[in-house]
């Protein structure tokens, strides 16, 4: 096929046996079962892509597309991204750190999380490589995603979720028109059966067949932080680990970005945070360990809710490599950090923000992130999706009647409880 | 290219099947020949495509080619005798 078909990707390779295999909907090496990853001309992409080239294009984040997996122009989410960079000089205070910026997701368009950013680049993918239906397998933010994604492009979608789903998370797939698919079985069964599922039909399977693409939407935020920094590497950067891929795809960007000239190669830690109740990532981490045990989760994390992660060998790799950490926080703390982020900041982060938010305090109170240096932390969702996390926990509203007398009564209390 | 437009049938129980698997071994049934007995105890052909084994575990990819049927009762086989047994894409259901 011609250069000009593939835009600016190469081929895909192997991340394990470096074996090259044509673009299409694959995603393992056939000889290994290793990963698939997009391999890009980077020497084209650096004669056309400068700091003025990209400042000169829309804010979405399709203003770094030569680093991103489509071929031609992009036709799903042509809006997503480039969200805000917020200076939390509260939150900073609070966790005892000179400066702190929030990388926030929460308000990501259309859905409301990071995972519009892999999804829209999965699906112009997919409609490039001209499949009709798509699908995935999720518990949230991803089945939001590529159902909300589908229909604005005009996409049959397939969307696979465990029988025991809340039914607000079931309505937030459902009203897009999706065809939402419950499986009964424990959540291995439900794996394999997708597995199974992606294998037998002909569609674009996100996060299976669709995922060296896909993954690859991830990067841009690590972009977008890079150049509202003003063009350079954040010394600390704290990320949520699921799957680890996040983690990985933001040090690749960072990468990119210094391969390319667009910013100094300055001294960059990509740090790993995890719930508690899942945690095999963190627990590799800081035992030294080069591996993860699989573990059964339980926390309220839920959209982090991966015991056994695909690139949690790649995520402890990087981290090793940027001289990073790791840390894990309870339920509990989860959920201080999602009330802390929000009266400090105005940002109601769903609980992997928490999480994040609450690894962050855990860094900087251990001196593995110093308190004169400067971090950024990766908000990936939004508050209003996991409201029956902090449900019971934030307080309840005063009730009075309709009386002055009444209202000021109540001022008077409680200006004698604070006092 | 891929082939987008495939017509979509049902899977038939007995239809021959292959399943790309990652095996994780604790600790503790490491020295177990697991691969050997479920290829004796169900029509399956295993086929190891790689494979790590450390004091804390045992990882191995392994592809597993027969009956649907067989290679379901493979997989709950490996289960029961307590080796985490995932897709080789693992993790699909994602948050």
């Amino acid at each position: 096929m011609s250069e000009k078909h593939h835009g600016f990707m190469k081929t895909l390779k192997c991340r394990e046996c470096a074996r090259e295999y044509p673009l299409e909907a694959t995603h393992v090496c056939e000889f290994d079962f290793g990963p698939l990853e997009v391999a890009y001309d980077y020497e084209r992409i650096k004669k056309s892509l400068t700091r003025e080239i990209i400042q000169s294009r829309p804010k979405t984040m399709w203003r770094y597309r030569e680093l991103l997996p489509i071929a031609g122009e992009p036709t799903v989410g042509p809006l997503v991204g480039f969200t805000p960079l917020v200076k939390a000089n509260r939150l900073a205070k609070a966790l005892g750190i000179r400066e702190l910026w929030v990388k926030n997701d929460a308000v990501n368009y259309p859905t409301l999380s990071f995972k519009d950013r892999v999804v829209s680049v999965a699906l112009s993918r997919a409609k490039e490589l001209g499949f009709e239906t798509v699908a995935c397998a999720s518990t949230g933010n991803l089945a939001n995603s590529v159902a909300a994604n589908a229909a604005s492009a005009g996409l049959k979608s397939y969307v696979f979720i465990p029988s025991d789903l809340e039914q607000g998370k079931i309505l937030n797939s459902l009203i897009y028109g999706a065809n939402v698919i419950c499986i009964k079985g424990h959540y291995d069964e439900v794996n394999r059966l997708c597995a199974e599922i992606a294998g037998k039909f002909g569609w674009a399977f996100v996060n299976v067949n669709m995922r060296p693409y896909y993954a690859e939407g991830s990067k841009s935020m690590a972009y977008e932080i890079a150049e509202q920094l003003g063009w350079r590497l954040p010394q600390h950067t704290i990320v949520p680990m699921a799957s680890g891929s996040l983690l990985t795809k933001i040090h690749k960007g960072y990468q990119e970005f210094v391969k390319l000239g667009l910013v100094a190669n300055s001294e960059t830690h990509i740090h790993g945070a995890q719930a508690t109740g899942c945690s095999p990532i963190s627990v590799a981490q800081k035992a030294g360990l080069d591996f993860f045990k699989p573990v059964k989760p339980d926390t309220i994390a839920k959209s982090l809710a991966i015991g056994t992660p695909a690139d949690g060998f790649y995520a402890l790799k990087v981290m090793r490599e940027t001289n990073a950490a790791a840390d894990d926080v309870t339920d509990d703390e989860i959920r201080d950090a999602i009330k802390l982020l929000a009266e400090t900041e105005g940002i109601f982060a769903e609980t992997a923000g928490g999480v994040t938010v609450g690894v962050a305090k855990k860094l900087i109170a251990s001196g593995k992130i110093p308190r004169d240096s400067s971090a950024v932390i990766c908000v990936t969702g939004n508050g209003l999706k996991t409201l029956d996390a902090v449900q019971g926990h934030v307080g309840k509203p005063r009730e009075i009647k309709p009386s002055l007398r009444e209202f000021e009564a109540l001022l008077a209390h409680e200006e004698k409880v604070n006092a | 290219m891929a082939t987008p437009k495939k017509k979509i049938t049902a899977t038939k129980p007995s239809s021959p099947t292959q399943q790309r698997l990652w095996l994780m071994y604790p600790p503790k049934l490491i020295k177990k020949p697991f691969i050997y007995e479920v290829g004796h105890k169900f029509k399956v052909v295993t086929n190891i495509r790689q494979a790590t084994v450390t004091d804390e575990i045992g990882i191995v990819c392994l592809e597993l080619d027969g009956a649907h049927g067989e290679v379901a009762k493979a997989i709950k086989w490996l289960e029961k005798q307590g080796v985490n047994v995932e897709p080789v894409e693992i993790g699909i259901v994602a948050g």
